[in-house]
């Protein structure tokens, strides 16, 4: 676990946003319907430390993994790398492409099938500037890292010769190839054995431990963020619903969202018998008015059905998007990334 | 490497053998051909004999050896007719499908245009344009038909990229900081092989049609002797309405006989390029004996027993409790 | 080909004393030395080995395994679904389709030899698939309500079209949605209210067994939970039997009454639920069980199981599981362990611990992780 007050911010994001236009099919005229696929999201990662997102499908996290990663352009919000501010609407640079890296979800589709296992490895250090000789070491190096020994068994294969979690080793391997200071990583256990993925998981945290990555862990699976991360946040239809520090949201989860996500988790060692307390939804698109999770929510108030709650602190380093706390402080930008000891007006905006 | 596979499939066989055979005579046919094409000096209008294999033509030539000789031009044509027009599809179809956007409706538009002018009627006016000089350079010719020929796989092809456009490593090779170019070329596009290739063959057999047939309406030089030229040859000394079959009949059948090997051949491709879709196991025979069906039909998964015979017996009570 | 027909007496060859009659036979499946290959000859590949399943009226049984463990094969092929190069090599598989007249006894049809007729007979009437993604099993282009049309015009001739355009809206009542999603084509609806459908589609003709293959594993955990309870409350309600296959050992835990662990197409272990889960018996299952992170106590680095799940064209010799179990003998390198009854609670392992030798003390208890809410789990 690394310390808060003296871990390196390397990637910044505040206020992201991503809405999308999209025509209903039969609908060509008039306005178009806007998705809000991510509202207003700040996060920040710091080198060493593993910074979960969990949500459904639908929640945006994969969109929030892109808009990180710059290969989608943002609507509004900035980036920020170590405390400077990035170009508003510019694309993924070379620059960037070697400091912030992306690792997907599906083993076997992230390897182009046609090339051995070598190519993935020497085009990413070709490009980021390794010398024709260094390739094989380099690449043989890097496959070390995740594991995979000794390297020569595996450089000159092709991906459907290895399996699902050899595969995201490679993957991973790829992404350290440029020796990047940020790894977003889209959930990259789901589709593996579950056998293998603890090993993927530790993985993960060694290569946070022992070379200072910052790492974006994105899952669906509440258990193994809790595993992983130093700190988890809560996604809903595109915003931040509830964020912690530790295991604090799981331990003690103060939005209904997040108690609802808890309580469906099958846990053999504590059965549920009874049906949880949420109605069941049979509508997939989110409240339109107000907090979007008030159409599934059993503690729902008028508030809730007309205005969109401010993320209130509930805790040391603990927020939540819910009316329940209107009397508790609201959490401003600062807050919700959690301030550090002696930085006061100097330091980051 | 990826070593080389002999297909099993007797139809790919059969496409492998045909194919080689034309691929051997266009090297070698003009070797081979015992007498000059062009040698009016025997006599005329004879049947086939031992002396004149395919007998000989109103002006005494040996259609024989104008087989032979003819089977290089006409297959080096279509060849580079298929070649050319295969790099062009490829270039324009993987551009306009990666690229997106202005590009592939530019791009598009030009192979709507194309598709959709008749391709012959294009051949014969932009031949007939062409100095007379170059009508007897092959690769002029070849250039030409590929020029009318690309279209079809060019839309292929985008369509193709626009599916691999999203996948996954391919958005890999962006973020890792790939080039656009590469990515078409070195990412995309390999993955394209079995359209590419199946593209090629359609193309080479789309070639050979065209060039015969501008070959027959005498739009190339009749120096250059090819399939094409001698049916010009025939029919303009009206060999169908005297019963001379032996001048037309010879390359004609060569024509459709190169035409089946390429089409025969297109069922191999997906077989050799992906050596993982090679069916494993038995062959027909094997499999009849065993008693499994020749198809496996969805929804019965066959059953195979050790081959003694099984009669069904009743199972005592004890054996099914548990 | 004739029906393959094996008359046999209730299993507890029970009279019902008042009319004389047997009663019905509690079971209703009873596989044996299943084996299903791929390929033939040289080159193929054995995927289920030699398994023995059994399931009762109205009982959930479980399937555990990873990829290459056989559960979806195995499952598939008895009810000959499976597809080329697929080949059942072996076994039987009986199926209870009820007594043939009234008052008699039950008819066990073994599926593997069972003609086409015999099978449409049995297939969605006695037995009914909910495949994993739904998206992929529900025809696109055809409205949902014409599914269930579908269905009814192939089995149930005799109904009306008002009947059937009744029957479709009350099974989707009974999952949960709404009559309107008659008129939807599959993906206007969210993976949860596809998987709805197909669990209404697989009751629309009141089975005795439905298969369940990873149904809820593409789905979210809010999602897959609602489905979970409504199908307790299915099950309550109509009676039927359930096979559900899964990756997810902790579900099976709180479904299921039996589970089957599956490892390199043998079955390494076979439990109770709760058993299983506090007292496994193979290192595989206590592998698979600690390879899922708590959500209380303290957090400590897990090992999970080293190594992937097998090649099955190229399995070690003697227990497939042993270069990756940490428990491993030197007999588990050349002798390949049969499944064995343990003394008592209807438990069955495949595993030399179990065998006693090497200062192995039987009976072996694996050390369990207890997740406990409290600081301190070791």
């Amino acid at each position: 676990m690394s310390n808060i007050d003296t871990a390196v911010s390397e990637l910044q994001a505040k206020h992201l946003t991503k809405h999308f236009k999209i025509r209903e099919p039969g609908h060509v005229l008039g306005a178009p319907k806007v998705v809000r696929a991510v509202d207003d999201v700040s996060l920040e990662l710091r080198a060493g430390e593993v910074t979960a997102v969990v949500g459904e499908s639908g929640s945006g996290k994969s969109v929030l993994a892109r808009l990180l990663a710059r290969i989608v352009v943002p609507t509004s919000g900035e980036l920020l790398v170590r405390g400077t501010p990035l170009a508003a609407k510019a694309r993924r640079s070379l620059a960037y492409a070697s400091d912030v890296q992306l690792v997907l979800q599906d083993p076997f589709g992230s390897m182009n099938p046609v090339h051995k296992i070598s190519h993935n490895l020497f085009r990413p250090l070709s490009i980021h500037g390794a010398s024709k000789d260094e390739l094989r070491d380099l690449a043989g190096a890097a496959l070390q890292r995740v594991s995979l020994d000794p390297p020569e068994r595996y450089l000159d294969r092709f991906p459907y010769e290895l399996s699902g979690g050899q595969l995201q080793r490679v993957s991973i391997a790829r992404a350290l190839c440029v020796k990047p200071k940020v790894l977003l990583a889209d959930e990259p256990i789901s589709m593996l054995d579950v056998s293998v993925r603890l090993g993927v998981l530790n993985l993960l945290r060694g290569l946070c431990d022992n070379e200072h990555l910052a790492i974006l862990y994105i899952t669906h699976d509440i258990a193994s963020a809790r595993y992983l991360a130093e700190e988890i946040i809560v996604m809903y239809a595109g915003q931040v619903v509830e964020h912690s520090r530790g295991t604090a949201l799981v331990d003690a989860p103060t939005h209904p969202y997040t108690q609802l996500l808890i309580s469906s988790v099958p846990d053999a060692s504590n059965p549920i018998s009874a049906a949880p307390d949420a109605e069941r939804h049979n509508s997939s698109s989110f409240a339109q008015q107000g907090c979007r999770f008030s159409t599934r929510c059993t503690s729902v108030m008028d508030i809730c059905r007309t205005q969109e709650p401010p993320s209130f602190v509930v805790g040391e380093s603990h927020t939540s998007k819910c009316w329940l706390y209107r009397d508790r402080p609201e959490a401003s930008v600062e807050l919700a990334i959690p301030k550090r000891r002696g930085e006061g007006a100097k330091g980051r905006k | 490497m990826k070593t080389l596979r002999i297909p099993r499939s007797p139809k790919v066989l059969l496409g492998l053998g045909i194919t080689v055979f034309f691929a051997l005579l266009t090297i070698l046919g003009p070797y081979l051909a015992p007498f000059d094409p062009n040698d009016t000096s025997f006599a005329p209008n004879l049947t086939p004999s031992w002396h004149h294999w395919f007998g000989t033509t109103s002006l005494g030539q040996d259609i024989f050896s104008q087989t032979l000789v003819g089977a290089r031009a006409t297959i080096v044509v279509a060849l580079v007719a298929g070649l050319v027009a295969t790099m062009l599809s490829m270039v324009i179809g993987v551009s306009a499908g990666y690229l997106g956007g202005v590009t592939d409706d530019g791009l598009s538009l030009l192979s709507n245009v194309f598709l959709a002018i008749p391709g012959l009627p294009l051949l014969i006016v932009i031949d007939s344009y062409l100095p007379v000089a170059s009508r007897s350079n092959s690769l002029v010719i070849g250039l030409v038909i590929a020029l009318t020929g690309w279209a079809w796989g060019a839309r292929v092809l985008r369509a193709q990229t626009m599916s691999l456009r999203n996948r996954d490593f391919i958005e890999a090779s962006r973020i890792i900081g790939e080039s656009r170019s590469r990515i078409m070329f070195a990412e995309v596009a390999p993955n394209l092989l079995p359209v590419l290739a199946s593209s090629l063959l359609f193309t080479v057999l789309y070639s050979i049609g065209a060039y015969v047939t501008i070959a027959y309406i005498g739009l190339t030089s009749t120096s250059v002797w090819n399939w094409g030229t001698m049916l010009f040859w025939a029919q303009a000394n009206n060999a169908s309405l005297s019963g001379e079959w032996y001048w037309f009949v010879p390359p004609g059948i060569c024509i459709a006989l190169v035409g089946t090997g390429l089409a025969l051949l297109n069922f191999g491709i997906d077989e050799f390029i992906n050596p993982r879709l090679r069916e494993s196991g038995l062959t027909a025979r094997q499999r009849r004996r065993r008693g499994l069906p020749r198809r496996v039909r969805l929804g019965l998964t066959p059953v195979l027993r050790p081959l003694a015979t099984e009669t069904p017996r009743s199972i005592p009570m004890s054996e099914v409790t548990s | 080909m004739s029906t393959d027909a094996l008359r046999m007496r209730g299993t507890k060859d029970l009279v019902d004393t008042a009319t004389n009659v047997p009663a019905r036979s509690e079971r209703i499946l009873q596989i044996d030395d299943f084996c299903v290959d791929y390929g033939v000859g040289e080159g193929s590949v054995r995927a289920v080995d030699d398994v023995e399943l059994h399931l009762d009226r109205s009982k959930v049984l479980g399937i555990a395994g990873e990829s290459g463990s056989g559960k979806s094969t195995l499952v598939y092929a008895f009810t000959r679904l499976l597809r080329a190069p697929a080949v059942i090599t072996g076994g039987t598989a009986l199926f209870n389709v009820g007594p043939s007249e009234e008052g008699g006894p039950d008819e066990f049809i073994d599926l593997i030899t069972a003609d086409e007729a015999t099978l449409r007979r049995v297939r969605w009437q006695q037995v009914s698939v909910v495949l994993q993604s739904a998206l992929n099993a529900l025809n696109p282009v055809v409205r949902v309500g014409t599914i269930f049309e579908q269905v009814f015009k192939a089995h149930r001739q005799e109904m009306s079209r008002a009947q059937r355009r009744a029957r479709a809206v009350e099974l989707l009542a009974l999952v949960g949605l709404n009559e309107d999603r008659l008129q939807r084509y599959a993906h206007e609806l969210s993976g949860g209210q596809r998987q709805r459908v197909m669990i209404a589609l697989a009751l629309a003709l009141d089975p005795q067994l439905v298969i369940m293959d990873e149904p809820t594993t593409a789905l979210d955990v809010v999602t897959q939970r609602e489905i979970l309870n409504e199908l307790t409350e299915l099950r309550a309600r109509f009676g039927f039997a359930m096979i559900f296959i899964t990756h997810d050992l902790s579900l099976l835990v709180e479904l299921a009454d039996e589970i089957v662990v599956m490892y390199a197409g043998r079955i390494v272990e076979r439990a109770g639920g709760r058993s299983l889960y506090h007292s496994p018996r193979h290192p595989y299952t206590l592998g698979l069980l600690n390879s899922f992170p708590p959500m209380h106590g303290d957090r400590h680095e897990l090992a999970g199981i080293p190594g992937a799940p097998p090649d099955l064209s190229r399995l070690p010799s003697g227990c497939a599981f042993h270069q990756r179990c940490p428990y491993a003998m030197k007999r588990c390198a050349t002798e390949r362990p049969p499944l064995v009854n343990l003394a008592k609670g209807g438990r069955s392992v495949a595993c030399w611990l179990h065998e006693g030798g090497e200062d192995v003390v039987v009976p072996v208890e694996l050390r369990r992780r207890e997740p406990s809410a409290k600081a301190g789990a070791s």
